[in-house]
């Protein structure tokens, strides 16, 4: 039970990181972005071709990271910015196509077969907890989910930037009338978006298809917690990711459903989810 | 007198319609301006030209003398002109608090600050921390206000500022306006209500049809003119 609890804090800190990527590009940009999991999988299998190649699994994380800051602008330059007054369908398809030519520029480089990376031999063991055992690497998941999701949160709370953030993500044309160039806000925010797709990578098996299996939870995510709520996308990761983890193990034929019964039993309840606007 | 914002011969509007035919206009340094007019005749447009909303077709939008070649949302911010919206456009998921330091987003050196607003609109400093949103109309208005006083503009752009006020916040906002004003900051008023713009501006133009019609001292203002520039 305890580990399952564990794995689901895992999942669930995946899931609020990538879903708060979702909700500033479509606050910024207004625009629905299916490309994002596609961001978290480049990501993944840059950190495994560093890694493996150098042999340094810290070398590979931030080369990552790096590369997707980089891949996040210059999506915003060509795709987003671009369609930002486009028609909704057109940035849904665009973004789309975006995510199998990715998948696919993957699936070429480096196979269709499940890899795995090593965790580094500092947190390659495991650790006692209540007497059972639990891979460290996925308590330093925990820790850096945690740790990304706080300070994502005091970013946005605190900072002169997160509040231009936060304020362009609900009225862009007002906060840019105030003064603030919101197009280099959006960049940062895209950027930031990408990286925050990289910290999970070696938790789960690499898969060219592993980003749009996640993009689909952290849409849940998103629209549970209510669209443009940060603090709703944090209760309905966690949530999400404890009904996903259990679900595998106690009802493994209906693990797949139940985000999406969950998603709709919150809309008929509330039409604009946890503490959002309206879907 | 320098001149804070200037229109030369423009021509502007949203997509392919054009509302504005041939604005010129100028506002200087510590000068009371209003802009007057019915609904309908682009009094708005004016402001949403400025502020790179509708579409510059033709003519020059100037700054402090400076004619702008692209005019982004935030360029007469950057120029200290500073607007306060029709419909106040408050922030919905940001405090009080935070709506007024979004307003200091271009900081320019001055007397005002987060401290000074409160001064002068103390009910900002009581409901510091509730959303922007939660407040009555009136308050709103004066959000709107302080917010755009945070960037120490040399100009303020105020439209339709009375829109939805009972009479009695309208004098408020006159007093505040006309504080303001002696204080050294310029004021252009897009207004209908001509009780409020007699009490703050100095200077008219009215618009008709997208053009200027009239235009001159609101003290040689005639009444039968009045009547047919605005609702009295």
């Amino acid at each position: 039970m305890l580990l399952q609890t564990l794995n689901g804090l895992v999942y669930g800190g995946l899931l609020y990181i990538l879903a708060v990527g979702l909700v500033l590009i479509f606050g910024l940009r207004r625009v629905v972005n299916f490309a994002h999991g596609s961001l978290f999988m480049v990501g993944a299998y840059v950190g495994y071709a560093i890694a493996t190649h150098f042999g340094n699994f810290w070398l590979g994380l931030v080369v990552s990271v790096v590369v997707l800051a980089v891949l996040g602008v210059f999506l915003d330059a060509v795709v987003f910015r671009p369609l930002q007054r486009e028609d909704p369908i057109v940035t849904v398809l665009v973004t789309f196509g975006i995510l199998l030519v990715l998948e696919d520029a993957v699936r070429t480089i480096w196979g269709k077969d499940f890899l795995s990376l090593k965790p580094p031999a500092a947190l390659a063991g495991t650790v006692q907890i209540l007497g059972e055992s639990f891979p460290t690497y996925r308590l330093f998941v925990i820790a850096l989910a945690a740790a990304v999701a706080i300070g994502l949160s005091l970013w946005l709370r605190m900072s002169r930037i997160g509040l231009f953030v936060r304020a362009s993500s609900v009225d862009r044309t007002t906060t840019a009338i105030l003064g603030v160039n919101t197009d280099r806000v959006s960049v940062l925010v895209v950027a930031a978006a990408g990286v925050s797709g990289r910290v999970s990578a070696p938790v789960l098996a690499l898969s060219p298809c592993m980003g749009r299996l996640i993009l689909i939870d952290s849409f849940i995510v998103v629209v549970v917690g209510g669209l443009g709520s940060f603090s709703g996308a944090f209760f309905a990761a966690l949530i999400i990711g404890q009904l996903h983890n259990f679900g595998v193990v106690y009802l493994p034929w209906a693990a797949t459903m139940i985000p999406f019964l969950l998603m709709v039993g919150i809309l008929i309840w509330r039409p604009s989810g946890f503490a959002g606007q309206h879907v | 007198m320098s001149e804070l914002l200037g229109f030369r011969a423009v021509e502007a509007g949203y997509g392919e319609a054009r509302v504005l035919h041939g604005i010129d206009l100028a506002v200087g340094e510590n000068e009371r301006v209003a802009i007057l007019g019915r609904n309908g005749v682009g009094k708005s447009t004016v402001v949403n030209t400025f502020l790179g909303v509708a579409r510059l077709r033709a003519g020059e939008v100037r700054f402090r003398g400076a004619p702008q070649r692209s005019l982004q949302h935030f360029t007469a911010a950057r120029a200290g002109v500073a607007v306060v919206l029709q419909g106040r456009h408050i922030i919905p998921n940001l405090t009080v608090r935070e709506n007024l330091l979004l307003g200091a987003a271009v900081r320019r050196p001055g007397a005002w600050n987060l401290e000074g607003v409160f001064e002068l609109f103390p009910v900002l400093r009581e409901r510091a921390d509730t959303p922007g949103t939660a407040l009555s109309g009136g308050q709103q208005q004066m959000l709107a206000i302080g917010r755009a006083l945070m960037a120490n503009p040399a100009l303020l752009v105020l439209d339709e500022p009375s829109e939805g006020l009972a009479p009695v916040i309208v004098d408020e906002l006159a007093v505040v306006l006309r504080r303001l004003a002696d204080g050294g900051t310029g004021l252009l008023l897009i207004e209908q209500n001509f009780g409020l713009v007699r009490r703050v501006a100095e200077r008219y133009y009215a618009l008709s049809k997208g053009q200027i019609v009239d235009q001159g001292r609101l003290a040689d203002l005639s009444l039968a003119k009045l009547k047919e520039h605005v609702a009295v």
